[in-house]
């Protein structure tokens, strides 16, 4: 099959923000590394199924959700690492700039509710729609929106965060509000 | 502006979807947070494994 070529550097380019995801949901580089690979393998072997000209990290996140929940199953409550042991291994490179307000972000975002966190990160930082996020995760809209915001309110809480930070309406909100109607 | 104004929890609710842009504090941390990871690029293996996929495909008779 010559299919293959132009899949393959798609699947390239989607690695990065794959990544991102993964270390987002395990909170733990080599994991969530080993879990790209799990991805791209199962990925491989589907592409037929995949549309082209619909949203392909969309669906490949949809493949990494689906294989950390179904490892999450097999190993139990392992992964949850709740006390954070693991945090110190995230693979992030140290920057010099405003370091200690994203390590206390980084910090009060594991600490979040699975759920609440996928959540928040697609929307906030993957930037997909709310129907994009509701597909990822196998649920309604409404409920992204409360995880969303329940995810939202507890990073507030943690990082003693007020409401008076919010300025106006912006481009994930025009983006967000189109195609999420209840 | 003062403690009165605040959010009932469910203000709050209709609020989320502007609450997370740019123009706030935590969307900003989050982009901050994730374009971090991003920015690491693909590590080797990952290419390399997609070059073995591909290979594997154009040559499934091999072994």
């Amino acid at each position: 099959m010559v299919v293959s070529q132009g899949f393959r550097s798609d699947l390239l380019g989607a690695i990065p923000s794959l990544r991102a995801f993964a270390i987002s949901l395990c909170r733990n580089a080599d994991r969530a590394d080993d879990l790209v690979q799990e991805t791209l393998v199962k990925a491989w072997d589907k592409q037929a199924s995949f549309q082209p000209g619909t949203n392909l990290t969309a669906w490949l996140f949809t493949i990494l959700r689906n294989e950390f929940y179904s490892q999450m199953r097999k190993r139990g409550r392992e992964v949850q690492d709740t006390d954070g042991v693991m945090t110190a291994r995230l693979a992030v490179p140290p920057a010099q700039h405003g370091q200690l307000d994203l390590d206390d972000f980084r910090t009060a975002l594991q600490q979040l509710p699975q759920d609440q966190r996928e959540a928040i990160i697609l929307i906030g930082a993957s930037g997909f729609s709310y129907e994009e996020a509701a597909e990822i995760c196998g649920c309604a809209i409404g409920t992204i929106k409360s995880r969303v915001s329940r995810a939202r309110a507890r990073l507030q809480e943690l990082l003693k965060m007020s409401d008076d930070d919010y300025f106006g309406p912006d481009a994930i909100s025009t983006q967000v509000t189109s195609s999420a109607q209840e | 502006m003062t403690n009165i104004y605040k959010d009932s929890p469910g203000r709050r609710q209709a609020k989320t979807v502007e609450s997370l842009g740019p123009n706030t504090e935590i969307g900003r941390k989050l982009k901050q947070y994730y374009d971090d990871l991003v920015s690491e690029g693909v590590p080797d293996r990952f290419a390399q494994l997609l070059a073995k996929l591909e290979k594997a495909e154009i040559e499934p008779d091999k072994d």
